[in-house]
């Protein structure tokens, strides 16, 4: 955990760089991805993930502190059990301290999250008004509840992370949520996508695949998921190292 | 047992064969309250072309977008995501402004609610479903559910199709949501290293499941770990 004066500087500095983000014409996965890092510089947690209710029974990640396979695992598993599809069910945080003795309440969830060093987890609903489209989950390498304030921090996150979702530009319409989450989950599989063609071509990790896509929309001044999209559409010989 | 199972099991049942996209359209119609559904196709070259229809007026409302070159089912293509629009004659929804001309044609041949649906897989393009009702009223959570679970079989079927794949590769839904990352991600390697369309690439790595009898996520996982690379030579 960080001290206090450099935290409220941290804190101060994320919230600029993302009132920043939603004024402009931003990326939502983009957005979500930067969320998660801010949770795990702001609450000094090991890794931060976003889950989206896919409106077909899933729960599916949208974005994640790493794009580390193991943790994309961790994350997807709950889609059967764990904190995060208990967020989501009830809407309501979930806190547990100590993953060690939660096996039967999450049988496969627990021991897959103990094996890669995750001791603690909490899950914060994404939630507009009565209805609650996702999850902010963190995992920790500590055995203690989150701290009830840094749970009001990470639920001020969570909230930032549902208006994104609500803001994206859409076609001169403030659009319904349905339609603004599955733009996100799509825009999330381009990605996905184009990452499997930047880690064949280039002989890397996922997650070097996902940084590259990411610096260069940035220095192309693209948005990630049109950038995305023009890896995926576009003619292979032009992915010049 | 509730509307949703009722509708997972009755969708699982729809099968493959070159009947599917037609019967998936009935089955919207059948328990999705809605009163008739279209599905239409773009080419890799952006030619459309409508597949099926329950009824004239949804062959009309893809016919009419084609013609007018707008509408819902564009905007949804354009968009990656959805077009509800539960009254077409309620002009506060800013979105029905997007396409005066569509708007006209399809109120006189009495369609209120209208619900577009991209058939899209990532950057995947592979049509659109159109649903449409003669009275007002937004699809419920679970209509809204079946409705997109209907376009993702529907666009698989139809990419299916498109391939000559035709004899039905229907692996399920519920296998495909789950394991999403990972099939994505190995579709993009397969089209890397076969130098094929994304499509053509989701369909090799799909076909590949279906000749050794296995899920679609285990081979994907085969690619992403790099155990397995397709080549030209393997068909």
């Amino acid at each position: 955990m960080t001290s206090a004066a450099p935290r409220a500087d941290l804190l101060a500095e994320a919230f600029v760089s993302l009132a920043d983000t939603l004024v402009d014409d931003f990326d939502v996965v983009e957005l979500l991805h930067n969320l998660s890092k801010a949770c795990v510089e702001l609450l000094g947690v090991m890794a931060a993930g976003i889950l989206l209710d896919d409106q077909r029974g899933h729960l599916t990640v949208v974005a994640s502190s790493s794009e580390e396979m193991r943790l994309l695992e961790l994350l997807q598993l709950q889609n059967d059990e764990g904190p995060c599809l208990e967020c989501v069910r009830t809407s309501r945080c979930v806190i547990a301290g100590d993953v060690a003795s939660q096996a039967r309440r999450w049988p496969v969830f627990a021991p897959a999250a103990l094996s890669v060093g995750v001791k603690s987890v909490a899950a914060l609903p994404l939630r507009l008004r009565t209805v609650t489209i996702g999850a902010l989950n963190l995992a920790r390498d500590v055995e203690a509840d989150l701290p009830v304030e840094d749970q009001r921090l990470a639920q001020a996150l969570a909230d930032v992370a549902t208006i994104g979702i609500l803001q994206q530009r859409s076609a001169h319409r403030s659009a319904r949520l349905a339609e603004q989450l599955q733009h996100a989950l799509n825009s999330r599989v381009v990605i996905e996508q184009a990452k499997g063609i930047l880690a064949e071509r280039r002989g890397v990790s996922m997650d070097a695949a996902f940084d590259e896509l990411r610096r260069h929309a940035r220095n192309s001044n693209t948005k990630l998921g049109d950038y995305a999209r023009i890896v995926v559409r576009g003619d292979l010989e032009t992915l010049t190292p | 047992m509730d509307e949703r199972d009722r509708w997972r099991d009755r969708l699982a049942e729809v099968g493959g064969g070159v009947d599917q996209p037609r019967r998936i359209c009935e089955l919207c119609v059948e328990l999705l309250g809605v009163t008739g559904a279209g599905l239409s196709m773009v080419t890799s070259s952006g030619n459309r072309g409508v597949v099926c229809a329950t009824d004239d007026v949804s062959a009309r409302i893809e016919e009419l977008q084609f013609t007018l070159g707008e509408g819902p089912c564009m905007d949804a293509t354009q968009l990656g995501g959805p077009v509800l629009v539960p009254d077409l004659e309620q002009h506060d929804d800013l979105v029905v402004e997007r396409w005066p001309a569509f708007l006209k044609g399809a109120v006189d041949v009495g369609v209120r609610a209208l619900f577009a649906f991209p058939l899209r897989i990532g950057a995947i393009n592979v049509g659109a479903m159109d649903l449409y009702r003669e009275r007002p009223g937004e699809l419920l959570p679970w209509q809204l559910s079946g409705a997109l679970t209907a376009s993702d079989t529907a666009a698989v079927a139809l990419l299916d199709a498109g391939s000559g794949m035709a004899a039905g590769f229907a692996d399920d839904v519920e296998t495909r949501s789950a394991y999403r990352l990972e099939v994505h991600q190995a579709t993009g390697m397969v089209r890397a290293q076969l130098g094929v369309p994304i499509e053509e690439a989701f369909v090799r790595l799909r076909a590949r499941a279906f000749a050794s009898g296995r899920p679609v996520a285990d081979v994907a996982r085969d690619v992403v770990t790099r155990r397995m690379t397709f080549t030209q030579e393997d068909t």
